[in-house]
């Protein structure tokens, strides 16, 4: 059974139609690139599977379960989290008290286990912890998400994001904004993140930045997929360059 | 600032000094601590909601006058005593914040805070329009007191103390509240609230469970307000200036730590009976009747005047300013 089955999705803004009639399926343990030019209705995706935005048909399953209506915290709490496009913090939180929010249950009056352990896990598999020389377990940056480069904000949100224990990750351009290094710094992250079993779905512009990373491509335009399959056979189907000539970059 | 044990010992500090000072008051200012205590309170109880998660309520006080004419009415009608009608305040007050927090926090910014201005205006209406049984807006005489004392001196000492631990008790609670794990979400949806949702945390229901703590905080002190007063005062239960200086106490002393809105309960309530004794030194002889109520109006004014310039000064407010400096101190020796 599919981890994630999306059915016929569709979602208008006024006249535009900005996710047409889209099918898709995720398998346990696989990453799925979804990607597409500037406005293919990407976001718009993660934003329907989310329960950020309310989709005006189709279905969305997730373990065999549709959650098509739920709100967000549920979807989440369901297995499924998502690393924003534009990095959604807590600014004047530290990125130890940030990462902390993620592992914090959903319950006020609750006997759960202190959500410590868990916030270093978080901060251990993402590479947040502070260097010190006599200790060798974990101990996650004090500092504010303000003072770290853009790489280490990268990080902080895959994070927040892990911290919920998600069975399924879906990552907003992770690339974005990022300098050669820190790229590269991030692809070695999420492949690490594979390679302990993690599903994930994984969206970006183009193609050259995911195919090392992925399973299967899923190409969208303007709203509408068009083609579907391995990376090499995505980048040889004619349909696709076309859409990636006609907007301007590959 | 964000530390619990630093929350603590600001407030046990506090506390400790109100419970010693007390006998070493003049009259008059032991009936103004009295009162500001109880002042803290509301503060206290607004902080926790609006402070916490940034949803500024201005009609707080609302729930002093819910709980305030529930314990004052009951106990004179119905002749129950004040251990029942005081905790049946308290739970109406309650009542009625999670009856008006479910459709109130849908709305964002400055929508939630106009309509919970409308929440004291029509209750104040509707006490008018049951003057028969209210007394409207000259109020009630004749309620319960909280300390039956028959010497003046005995009677101010117990409700000092009584009001006290009201205010060491609500303090206790609220630091140690907004320290734990559901004070951390608090903080965290007044920071990102969609940020809070995409960690699996259902905001709605931490906003009306703060609600309706911050409801029961301020519905405590109001009922108390009452029964030391042992009258309902229309104009202190359904006053919208202290609904507003609630606000300008937790922004003062500084918002969402608790321990800053007690501080700038002090303060404002301290401030205007200061500026008020001030007022009163310089009045010439013999045109007191006149002058005295001319300078009392000027001194709030004054008093509010300095309270903008302070604010001015300690934006973030005046213990997260002190905890700066302290910690800058502090840095300079390690570093040099
Ligand atoms: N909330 C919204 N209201 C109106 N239009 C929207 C909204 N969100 C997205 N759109 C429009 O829908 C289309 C798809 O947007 P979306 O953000 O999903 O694209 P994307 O593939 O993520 O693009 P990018 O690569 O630039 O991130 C765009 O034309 C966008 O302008
Ligand atoms: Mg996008």
């Amino acid at each position: 059974m599919a981890l994630l089955h999306v059915e016929n999705l569709r979602k208008s803004f006024g006249g535009l139609m900005a996710v047409k009639d889209l099918s898709f399926h995720v398998e346990p343990g696989e990453i799925v690139g979804l990607i597409g030019p500037n406005g293919a209705g990407k976001s718009t995706v993660f934003n329907l599977i989310m329960g950020i935005l309310k989709p005006d048909r189709g279905q969305i399953f997730f373990k065999g379960q549709e959650i098509t209506h739920w709100p967000t915290y549920k979807i989440v709490n369901a297995g499924i989290a998502r690393v924003f496009q534009i990095a959604q913090y807590f600014p004047r939180k530290t990125v130890y008290e940030n990462v902390e929010i993620s592992a914090i249950p959903n319950e006020i009056f609750t006997r759960a286990p202190d959500p410590t352990p868990k916030t270093l896990q978080s901060c251990e598999r993402t590479g947040l912890c502070e260097h010190s020389s006599h200790e060798n377990h974990c101990i996650c940056r004090e500092e504010l998400p303000g003072m770290l480069p853009q790489g280490g904000l990268r990080r902080l949100e895959l994070a927040r994001a892990i911290g919920t224990d998600p069975e399924l990750l879906l990552l907003d351009e992770p690339f974005a904004g990022l300098s050669p290094a820190e790229v590269d710094e991030i692809s070695h992250l999420i492949a690490s993140l594979r390679n302990e079993g993690q599903t994930i779905v994984l969206v970006d512009h183009n193609m050259r930045g995911v195919m090392r990373l992925v399973d299967r491509i899923v190409v969208l335009c303007f709203g509408e997929k068009i083609a579907e399959g391995t990376p090499e056979e995505v980048a040889r189907n004619p349909q696709v360059q076309e859409a990636y000539l006609a907007g301007g970059g590959f | 600032m964000s530390s619990r044990a630093v929350r603590f010992s600001i407030l046990g500090t506090t506390v400790i000094v109100m419970a010693v000072v007390a006998p070493f008051l003049p009259s008059k200012w032991m009936t103004t601590l009295t009162y500001a205590q109880i002042f803290a309170v509301y503060a206290m109880g607004w902080d926790i909601l609006s402070g916490m998660t940034g949803q500024i309520s201005f009609g707080h006080i609302f729930f002093v006058a819910v709980a305030g004419y529930t314990t004052g009415l009951l106990n004179l009608y119905v002749k129950w005593p004040i251990w029942a009608t005081i905790p049946l305040g308290v739970m109406m007050a309650v009542l009625a914040g999670l009856l008006f927090s479910v459709p109130a926090l849908r709305l964002r910014g400055p929508y939630f805070s106009l309509i919970t201005l409308i929440l004291p205006l029509a209750a104040a209406r509707l006490v008018i329009i049951l003057a028969d049984w209210t007394g409207g807006e000259l109020g009630k005489f004749g309620v319960a007191a909280l300390c039956p004392f028959p010497d003046f001196k005995a009677n101010q000492y117990c409700n000092y103390y009584s009001l006290w631990g009201v205010m060491t008790g609500v303090g206790l609670f609220l630091v140690w509240l907004s320290t734990s794990r559901v004070g951390k979400i608090l903080e965290a949806i007044r920071e990102n609230e969609e940020a809070v949702e995409a960690a699996g945390i259902n905001t709605a229901k931490y906003k009306i469970f703060a609600f309706a703590v911050s409801a029961c905080v301020v519905g405590l002190g109001g009922a108390f307000s009452v029964h030391a007063n042992e009258a309902i005062f229309f104009n202190s239960l359904m006053s919208l200036t202290t609904s507003l200086e609630m606000i300008v106490a937790s922004v003062i002393g500084g918002m969402g730590i608790i321990v800053g809105a007690l501080w700038g309960g002090f303060l404002v309530r301290g401030g205007e009976q200061v500026i008020r004794e001030l007022a009163q030194l310089k009045l010439p002889i013999g045109t007191e009747g006149l002058a005295l109520s001319f300078l009392e109006r000027w001194a709030t004014l004054i008093f509010f005047t300095l309270l903008i310039i302070l604010l001015f000064f300690a934006r973030q407010g005046l213990l997260p300013l002190l905890a700066g400096l302290f910690r800058r101190r502090r840095g300079e020796v390690r570093g040099g």
